[in-house]
């Protein structure tokens, strides 16, 4: 038996292939949408792995260190590694600033940590780790440093030693790590002006500087120009321990909130990008929504300019299954070119998004069901229009 | 294929075939009462003005729309009784692909489809294999000296050659009545004429039964047997048959 809807196509190819272009670029914004969310997640997870940790100690009652500013001692690590089932304990500050990166102000999550520590990039993909404590930095990839650029961080000029791979932060920007002492500095200290200005303040205050206590003065002034915080403490269990039970104990004893894995994932990825994942998963609804109404337009135009050759075939024997089935197959092979179009265009236009843009086989496949279930249902309209058409239409008039 | 019984055979029979749309007071009564008796080998005509219910009495015979009374005999079996309860057949569609034929005012070929599987659409439908529907069309089509087009899309053929093709198409399945409606409307003389030649040797060849819906005044004379039908009634009367000429 011939093929109808593929004789049809054949008939219109060029029309029914600019259709399906047409719909296909409709897809590939679909699944690049798609693609964006998974990048948001995979994003947060990729920090929380590249971090090494399996608790986050932070400031008690905050959801630190990233979806909320937390403040702790940078002793407290101490305390902590000697706990039960702690192998390994390190501080850890990030901070979230703007840099000049070849002239262009680019926004970065700086991470200081402690070189050979927890907290450490986990690929360094050109150059080498951090060794030194002060004026070092490791970059992400794609922040447009290179190995031996120098790039400038508040006061300090630091030399780019190492690059590391998928180094960015939950929103995307990418990381500068470097020294916990460092990073401290950046975040915690202030500037020259700032500090001449604070000390004649406290020099100024009677109540500090008292003439019978020597020594007071410059013991407060002291710890105006040192910073003893981080934002967090980052723990690695010993094989065996039980995450909640050390994360229960921390809260128990030292008045601290701690965070699993699996807490920081719900922190990062559910509850930070909750918003823009429903923006985006609106987003996706009326896509679909319009590529739906697209394709029964189209399939439904396409249906109706066959109404006289619908009602011939009917006339002369063709049974209301095969028409039918010849405008399914249509809206289906419509749905087809889309999806590779699509496929095609989202691959290729991928790379030049801003942000990480993942689209994972099991997206595609679950793409390629919605786009052809989508088709389906919206060939029904031109499907009912096509089974009322009375065959008695080709006789007369 | 000559059919020595043409012209003996019973091809269709109509009697006292009715056809009211409507009811009550609203009721258009399309066909009074039609007595038909149609042979094999035959090409009549069906004349009237418009509005007289030759498109009525076309979609009866075409098993489209049921009619209100009488009954319908095809090759000899009753295939409508409206006091039987009206249908005899199950299968409409099947009747219509297998045992009618269809020629239209324009010839409605399927546009996606080139010459050969225009004609060779409706074997296919009935469960002919592909290469041997094929065949039997590509054979049809040379008899309608259209077999210099075969394997052209449709669309690429003048009208002439279209409307070939479309009788084509209606003998296909041997079917024993075709049905013709308006088939030289758009036609020139010469080619109304060359059509009518066609349809009246198809007719002998195939044993086919030709009904011809017109009011092309310049074929009404190739007729050698017409009905007229007014206001829902038929009636029947000898036509001059004249010889053709081109």
């Amino acid at each position: 038996m011939i093929n109808l809807a593929a004789r049809d196509i054949g008939h219109h190819l060029v029309r029914f292939i600019f259709t399906g272009i047409g719909l296909g670029l409709l897809i590939g914004v679909t699944l690049t949408m798609a693609g964006v969310y998974r990048g948001m997640v995979a994003d947060g997870r990729a920090v929380i792995a590249a971090s090494g940790a399996d608790i986050w100690v932070v400031q008690k009652d905050t959801l630190g260190p990233w979806a909320e500013p937390s403040s702790i001692r940078d002793d407290l690590y101490r305390s902590l590694a000697g706990l039960s089932g702690v192998a390994e304990a390190a501080n850890v500050a990030y901070l979230t600033m703007q840099v000049q990166i070849n002239g262009k102000d680019v926004r970065v999550m700086l991470a200081g940590i402690e070189p050979g520590a927890l907290g450490e990039p986990a690929q360094v993909t050109a150059g080498r780790p951090l060794l030194r404590s002060h004026y070092e930095a490791v970059a992400d990839e794609k922040s447009g440093l290179l190995v031996g650029d120098v790039v400038r961080i508040r006061r300090h000029e630091y030399s780019v030693v190492g690059l590391a791979r998928r180094a960015t932060s939950s929103s995307g920007d990418p990381m500068i790590y470097i020294s916990l002492k460092d990073a401290q500095e950046v975040q915690f200290l202030k500037d020259n002006d700032s500090l001449i200005a604070e000390r004649a303040r406290t020099t100024a205050n009677p109540a500090i500087n008292r003439p019978g206590v020597p020594g007071l003065l410059d013991a407060v002034v002291a710890t105006q120009t040192s910073s003893r915080n981080v934002n967090a403490v980052l723990l690695r269990l010993a094989p065996g321990y039980p995450a909640e039970e050390v994360k229960a104990e921390i809260g128990r004893w030292k008045h601290l909130t701690a965070w699993t894995r699996a807490d920081m994932e719900d922190i990062l990825v559910a509850k930070l990008i909750a918003t823009s994942a429903k923006q985006i998963g609106m987003f996706l609804v009326i896509l679909a929504i319009v590529s739906a109404a697209i394709v029964a337009f189209i399939i439904y135009t396409m249906t109706i300019n066959k109404q006289r050759e619908i009602a011939v075939l009917k006339l002369i024997g063709v049974r209301d299954r095969s028409i039918a089935t010849m405008i399914l197959q249509q809206a289906l092979a419509l749905g087809l070119i889309g999806y590779v179009v699509g496929q095609v265009s989202a691959t290729l236009w991928a790379p030049f998004f801003p942000r990480h843009v993942l689209l994972e086989p099991g997206d595609a496949l679950r793409g390629l069901v919605v786009t052809l279930v989508v088709c389906a249902l919206a060939s029904v309209l031109a499907i009912r229009a096509a089974l009322r058409i009375d065959p008695a239409d080709a006789i007369g008039g | 294929m000559l059919n020595p019984t043409a012209n003996k055979e019973v091809a269709i029979r109509l009697s006292g075939l009715t056809k009211t749309y409507g009811q009550g007071a609203n009721a258009v009564h399309a066909l009074r009462g039609v007595d038909m008796t149609i042979h094999r080998g035959e090409v009549v005509g069906l004349v009237g003005p418009s509005g007289s219910g030759k498109s009525t009495l076309l979609k009866c015979l075409g098993a489209v729309i049921e009619p209100s009374g009488g009954h319908i005999e095809l090759g000899g079996e009753r295939i409508f009784d409206e006091q039987a309860g009206g249908w005899q057949i199950d299968d409409l569609r099947a009747l219509r692909r297998d045992r009618i034929g269809f020629i239209f005012q324009a010839p409605y070929l399927i546009p996606f489809l080139d010459v050969t599987d225009n004609v060779a659409l409706l074997p296919m439908l009935a469960g002919t294999p592909n290469e041997e529907a094929r065949q039997r069309a590509r054979e049809l089509i040379e008899a309608l000296d259209v077999g210099h087009r075969v394997g052209v899309r449709v669309s690429m053929l003048s009208g002439g050659e279209q409307q070939r093709v479309a009788i084509a198409r209606s003998l296909v399945n041997h079917p024993p009545v075709i049905l013709a409606d308006e088939p030289t409307a758009p036609l020139d003389s010469t080619r109304a004429l060359a059509v009518m030649r066609i349809l009246n040797d198809m007719a002998q060849r195939y044993g086919a039964a030709i009904i011809v819906v017109t009011h092309d005044e310049k074929i009404i004379p190739t007729f050698k047997r017409i009905y007229h039908i007014r206001d829902g009634r038929t009636e029947e009367e000898a036509g001059e048959g004249r010889e053709f000429t081109s």
